[in-house]
């Protein structure tokens, strides 16, 4: 609730000083001094430029970064060049820097976000990451314009990825959403959405903020609570997505298990609603797509597939309790398969997706526990896409996702049939 | 002679007689007490195979780890019908100790007491193995599943190793809390830790030079000093 978030007097007064806001622009950040200046400028230049008539606020929720960002926010200067400005904001973009409270991690941020656009009865609401090195002005307009001028509740972003960048996503949250809730969002986790006042409030009455959603959870929970409580959602196709360079590989597993713990746990939130839905359908989208040069992206494939092998050597007692017995077999085989070219196929790939969600429904394991032992698995699956889409352009890697997203559909059955066992069915 | 005999036998008789009517109520105590005991025990033992299962003790049970312990221990049955049996056995052991008290012999009352004052020393021992066996499942567990995820190749060995030496602990908690040899098990623990210890240094230090090179050097720098050939992003 609204009530339960507790803000620095500082805020408070900051608050009872600009009183309303039309647009709310969130940024959350741990330190991103070197990006977020830049992030900041360029939702300051959004809002004079697409909404010049609205009151804005730009508000910073900041994990206490030690690298000075908070003061690289209060620093900036709204002043855009004027050549990109057709009009001038007739009233100025406020801004507000405050600490979050709650678990370190990108959901509490949010929710301090969420608690200031219900104070200020923000009418449409956008998040951006503070790491973006990609962000246009066009991007508040995209996720700011279909909420405000034509009255969706969700933006959720389309970007150009290149063909190896979001496996995750790609591989699982982006098929199983879209087979759970049947609508065609293919950024799920994107980090940067667009979103009413209304569904922010909806969000605050919701008791997840002390559970993986208040760490990287958040992203998916937001796409999945939208979609499964009936608000009205769109895409918003917002380019390349390029973002400050980071260990891609630091913590893995942790992440992995954040994500998809995420997922598994509005399964069971929202079973009644995603057992009924078959098919997909598309929602609209708003932006003009176009192709973009992405930069080349490394991959070891060689080590991925070495995690995978030695789990199926070392693990087997432990995905024993997850996986059907017929679907272990077929993994141990792809494992032992030394001479032949190596492939996890779709089918396979989605009934193992299909298992660990069953699973960790009956909880036979302690989910750090269960969902760490998927991630051999997960990196020989992603091994296998590296290897069949070596030499596939674009639109090619683009119609194999979208056929691993039909499996996932084509075998809804046997994920109802296999949420239903009772402990000890494995 | 014979009127002598005769009064020897009467006298024995008697006595006999004198001593089972004192001790006689005090054997039929002990059968009611142990009738009673089998009785209780039964109906706990009916009471908690009902209920457990109902309580979800079973899914706990497996979540926790302690059903693949009862496993590995030879118990096939479900965990709530371990338990449940165990808890009766309990009982009926109290109320055998209790019944044999009941008889009211020095002996027995010795027995009963220093049983019952040994009791907690015992019940504290089970629970420390009990509590090892599930901690040291359970690390052995995550341990296994993060060495794997950090490619480690002797993954089932460091696994292994933490719940070995995690099993020693315990055990060693647990004669300790019995009073049985403390002096030779702190001494054979001390040695066998130091021992271990020494050894991993030495492994470490001669065999694994550049592995703790690099490992201190993404403790000191972070992960970035190390490039893994994988840019990834996963999200």
């Amino acid at each position: 609730m609204t009530e339960a978030i507790r803000l620095p007097p500082a805020v408070e007064a900051r608050l009872k000083e600009v009183g309303t806001a039309e647009v709310l622009i969130g940024i959350p950040s741990f330190n991103n001094a070197r990006t977020i200046g830049h992030v900041v400028r360029a939702a300051a230049a959004g809002l004079a430029k697409h909404f010049p008539g609205a009151r804005s606020i730009i508000v910073n929720s900041d994990g206490g970064s030690k690298d000075g960002t908070s003061d690289v926010v209060a620093a900036a200067e709204f002043q855009a060049p004027s050549t990109i400005l057709v009009s001038h904001a007739l009233s100025p973009v406020h801004k507000i820097v405050t600490p979050y409270d709650g678990i370190p991690g990108k959901g509490s941020a949010f929710r301090t976000i969420f608690a200031i656009a219900a104070r200020l009865g923000a009418k449409a609401c956008a998040v951006v990451d503070a790491d973006l090195r990609s962000i246009t002005p066009e991007w508040i307009e995209l996720l700011v314009g279909p909420v405000l001028k034509q009255g969706f509740d969700f933006v959720a972003p389309l970007y150009l990825r290149h063909k190896y960048d979001g496996t995750i996503t790609n591989s699982i949250v982006y098929p199983l959403t879209r087979a759970l809730y049947g609508k065609e969002v293919r950024q799920p986790i994107g980090g940067d959405f667009g979103f009413s006042g209304r569904l922010a409030s909806h969000y605050l009455t919701k008791p997840v903020w002390e559970s993986n959603v208040a760490r990287f959870g958040i992203d998916i929970w937001m796409t999945s609570t939208a979609l499964a409580d009936g608000f009205r959602v769109c895409q918003a196709f917002l380019g390349a997505k390029i973002h400050d360079a980071k260990d891609p590989g630091a913590d893995l597993a942790a992440m992995f298990v954040q994500v998809v713990s995420s997922v598994f746990d509005l399964m069971s939130t929202y079973r009644e609603r995603w057992r009924a839905v078959q098919g997909a359908e598309n929602v609209p989208l708003f932006g003009f797509p176009h192709g973009v040069g992405l930069e080349p992206v490394r991959v070891n494939v060689e080590r991925m597939q070495g995690i995978f092998r030695q789990g199926s050597r070392d693990l087997g007692e432990i995905w024993q309790k997850a996986l059907d017995k017929d679907t272990l077999g077929d993994v141990l085989f792809i494992a032992a398969a030394e001479g032949r070219p190596f492939h996890f196929p779709d089918s396979l790939w989605v009934r193992v997706v299909y298992d660990f969600a069953a699973a960790y429904e009956r909880r036979v394991l302690p989910e750090d526990q269960l969902l760490g032992s998927m991630v051999p698995l997960y990196l020989g699956r992603t091994a296998s896409f590296v290897l069949q889409t070596a030499d596939s352009g674009p639109e090619e890697v683009e119609a194999i996702i979208k056929g691993l997203a039909e499996e996932y559909l084509r075998q809804k059955s046997y994920l109802l049939q296999r949420w239903g066992e009772q402990p000890g069915g494995a | 002679m014979w009127e002598f005999l005769n009064d020897v036998i009467r006298k024995t008789l008697t006595g006999f007689g004198e001593r089972m009517a004192a001790f006689g109520p005090n054997i039929l105590a002990m059968l009611v007490i142990l009738l009673a005991g089998i009785l209780i025990a039964g109906a706990v033992h009916f009471v908690l195979k009902l209920l457990l299962p109902r309580l979800g003790f079973d899914r706990f049970a497996q979540r926790l780890g302690l059903s693949l312990i009862l496993e590995k221990g030879g118990i096939r049955r479900p965990a709530s019908a371990a338990l449940a049996a165990a808890f009766a056995w309990a009982v009926l052991a109290i109320f055998v100790l209790l019944a044999i008290g009941a008889l009211n012999l020095q002996f027995a009352m010795d027995l009963v007491s220093r049983t019952f004052s040994y009791l907690p020393q015992v019940i504290i021992a089970a629970g420390l193995l009990l509590l090892g066996a599930l901690v040291s499942a359970f690390l052995r567990r995550s341990v296994l599943i993060a060495a794997v995820n950090a490619g480690l190749p002797s993954a089932r060995l460091l696994a292994g190793g933490v719940h070995t030496a995690l099993m020693v602990l315990f055990a060693a908690m647990a004669l300790e809390h019995l009073g049985v040899g403390r002096q030779v098990i702190l001494v054979s623990f001390t040695i066998l830790f130091g021992g271990v210890v020494f050894a991993l240094s030495l492994a470490f230090g001669l065999a694994g030079r550049d592995l703790a090179r690099g490992f201190l050097e993404r403790l000191v720098r972070g992960p970035d000093s190390e490039k893994k050939g994988d840019e990834l992003h996963h999200l």
